[in-house]
């Protein structure tokens, strides 16, 4: 029984690796030397020639967690413990919020993704001392997440000690593993922190914003994350906090803290985050005194803004982006007024005085005697149907 | 020139002292083995690596038929409330500090003998029973050792300890590098049982370079400096950390070998000074016969 489980495991093992067997598209234009990977001139498909172990980060299979391996049973060391099973593909999935499967296959190639032995010696005493041996391999990557998050190296939570009494079954672990899913991630609104800084000890970070609306990507701060971000074994507070108005404290240093904030931030002044209370969300209108209408407010910060990672700041000149809006030419309609023939061909700021559109336009130009809105230099036309994005 | 002056100095008294105890100078003579080989071993211990689990502390006393609490008990993290020092029974010992860039990690640090390139202890030793071997092992000889604690005042790391449960036959007890066990082609013990590598066993000069390495390959997570390169001289035993080594209680003993400060001291007091040189070695001669005596009760 123990024996056939191990067979499909490995069936299903090899099956999946001979299945990532292919190369991504373009592989040689990844960002490196071919050296790096390849110890021939001219790599072939037959004889590819690769580095077992690059030493250079670049992961770029990311697969979803389900195509990973469900659970695996590491036994190349078990002599004091029995083997290990591990629900691969429970921490795949945990590992999404930090760097994917490159969390533990670092330094794997642009080919299939590597098991640890591939490259790791299970013999400590050897010549290459440039990588730890499988052990360490092993436990480095388990042990610090595991550490953070109940607080001790408890050996036994994933090592069952051999006990010449008792016969523990690896097949009914294998079986109590298999189908585990980790919930689906909710993704939080809004981050209250408490911090050290006396100017302002509140620091409100809204999830949802940075998401949506500064086209933030998971990994441009989720890095080296792990899942003692929300849980910890010791207090079952830590998921709930997350999520409200609750301020949390963080255990990271000040550097190590700010460097996700920082990717962006960084000439930014403290006090644009840090304050006495926590923040309302962001409003352009109050943030920027202009506020958003309807063409406006569906749009990604980046569609004006540029990258997400340096916004440029504009002013309230639609020519900025629109360069065909000019006299004339601008589809007056568009904003619920069709100008009269005879305001048509106007220029912009004979209305819109010093093309500040975000105040009430003015007559005064041409006419003592008329204000808008109570007149109107054209006729309203009904704009709800012509949503444009 | 120095050496020389040394073991002649030793030589000397080591013959006095055999003339006024009645002893041939051959068992008496104290030249010590002092070899600084190119392939010495050594190793590297990276505290950014090191969990605090203390499975060295307890490799080590099995391996040194020392007794010990089963292993689990080591788990225990009260232990690291209070600083700790190598002692008679316990050649290493695992002290943890705060880590600056992460409060639920903390920074661990074994401590041991450094198996100097230039052993203070060694050079300290009036009877020769210390000695540096071939693949880089500080060990000491039971037999030879009178208990005059000299290499403990030398050493720049305050390794050596005494077990003062012997009063009449004390015995310096340290780190040994495990010279039986490799000795036997066996890696140390310590390092066989470390379950996340923080102890890497190699030639010293590959040590170093791969120190580099990791430095160089991850700059956020090292501080650039590799104690033991030069420290004291050099050591066989080097450190990775990511905090300034002071704040992780390392003694700053500077680049220059301690030896000479030592050996100084003692021709500066001896070397022409036959009295002091005879009481010196007659006190030793005592101290060596009553040893003797005890050992062969
Ligand atoms: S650390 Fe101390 S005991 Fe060890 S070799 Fe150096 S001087 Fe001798
Ligand atoms: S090398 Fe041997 S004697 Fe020294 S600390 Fe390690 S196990 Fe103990
Ligand atoms: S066995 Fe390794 S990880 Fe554990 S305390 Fe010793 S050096 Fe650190």
């Amino acid at each position: 029984m123990n024996k056939k489980i191990l067979t499909i495991i490995i069936l299903f093992f090899s099956i999946t690796i001979y299945s990532q067997n292919k190369l991504p598209k373009n592989h040689s234009l990844t960002n490196l030397t071919c050296k790096t990977c390849h110890t021939c001139d001219v790599p072939t498909k037959k004889n590819p020639c690769l580095v077992p172990c690059p030493r250079s980060e670049m992961v770029t299979i990311n697969q979803s967690p389900d195509q990973a391996p469900e659970v695996e049973v590491l036994k190349e060391l078990s002599s004091r413990y029995m083997p290990v099973v591990f629900s691969h593909k429970l921490h795949a999935q945990m590992s999404q919020m930090s760097g994917g499967c490159g969390t533990c296959h670092h330094y794997n190639t642009v080919g299939p993704i590597q098991p640890c032995i591939n490259c790791h010696e299970t013999s400590r005493k050897r010549a290459d001392i440039s990588k730890p041996d499988l052990e360490a391999a092993y436990h480095r990557q388990c042990i610090n997440c595991h550490r953070e998050w109940s607080h001790s190296n408890d050996c036994t939570s994933c090592h069952a000690l051999k006990n010449k009494n008792e016969s523990i079954s690896i097949a009914s672990y294998v079986k109590k593993m298999t189908g585990k899913s980790h919930p689906a991630l909710v993704e939080p609104k809004k981050i209250v922190y408490e911090t050290n800084y006396n100017k302002g000890k509140i620091v409100t970070f809204f999830h949802n914003e940075h998401i949506n609306l500064f086209g933030a990507k998971c990994i441009d701060c989720h890095r080296d994350e792990n899942c003692t971000k929300c849980h910890d074994k010791n207090k079952t507070t830590n998921v709930q906090q997350i999520y409200s108005d609750v301020p949390i404290k963080i255990h990271k240093s000040k550097e190590e803290h700010h460097k996700p904030c920082f990717s962006c931030h960084q000439d930014d002044k403290c006090s644009l985050c840090h304050k006495d209370k926590s923040m309302a969300p962001f409003n352009h209108a109050i943030s920027t005194g202009w506020a958003l209408n309807r063409f406006h407010e569906n749009l990604t910060c980046e569609k004006c803004h540029g990258s997400s990672t340096k916004f440029v700041k504009l002013n309230n000149d639609c020519n900025n982006c629109h360069k065909d809006f000019v006299a004339g030419k601008f589809d007056h309609k568009v904003t619920g007024l069709k100008l009269s023939e005879n305001h048509k061909d106007l220029d912009c700021n004979e209305c819109h005085k010093e093309k500040n559109f975000t105040k009430t336009p003015t007559c005064e130009n041409c006419h003592d005697d008329k204000s808008f809105p109570k007149d109107k230099p054209g006729t309203e036309v009904n704009i709800s149907s012509k949503k444009k994005k | 020139m120095e050496k020389q002056n040394r073991r002649s100095f030793l030589k000397t008294s080591a013959l006095i002292g055999a003339v006024a105890t009645g002893i041939s100078t051959k068992t008496a003579n104290a030249k010590p083995k002092n070899i600084l080989s190119e392939d010495r071993m050594g190793v590297l211990v990276d505290t950014t690596v090191c969990i605090g689990c203390r499975n060295c502390e307890w490799a080590c006393k099995v391996a040194h038929n020392i007794p010990t609490e089963d292993r689990i008990k080591y788990e225990d993290r009260s232990v690291f409330k209070h600083m700790r020092r190598p002692q008679p029974n316990a050649y290493t010992v695992v002290n943890e500090y705060p880590n600056p860039k992460n409060a639920v990690l903390p920074t661990d640090v074994k401590v041991q003998c450094m198996h100097c390139d230039h052993p203070a202890c060694v050079s300290a030793c009036i009877v020769g029973a210390i000695s540096k071997e071939e693949n880089g092992s500080v060990i000491w000889d039971t037999k030879k050792c009178i208990g005059c604690r000299y290499c403990m005042v030398a050493c720049p790391f305050q390794i050596p300890s005494f077990d003062y449960d012997k009063p009449l036959n004390p015995e310096i007890r340290k780190c040994d590098f495990c010279f039986e066990r490799t000795k036997q082609g066996l890696l140390p013990a310590c390092v066989k049982n470390c379950p996340v590598e923080a102890l890497t066993y190699g030639p010293r000069n590959d040590l170093i370079k791969e120190a580099r390495e990791r430095i160089k390959r991850d700059p956020d997570r090292y501080l650039n400096h590799i104690y033991g390169e030069t420290e004291a001289g050099g050591t066989s035993w080097l450190y990775l950390a990511n905090q300034d080594f002071s704040k992780l209680a390392f003694p700053s003993p500077g680049d220059k070998p301690m030896p000479g400060t030592s050996e100084s001291i003692q021709h500066g007091i001896f070397a022409y000074f036959v009295p002091p040189a005879f009481l010196y070695a007659l006190l030793g001669g005592i101290m060596w016969i009553t040893k003797k005596r005890n050992e062969s009760k």
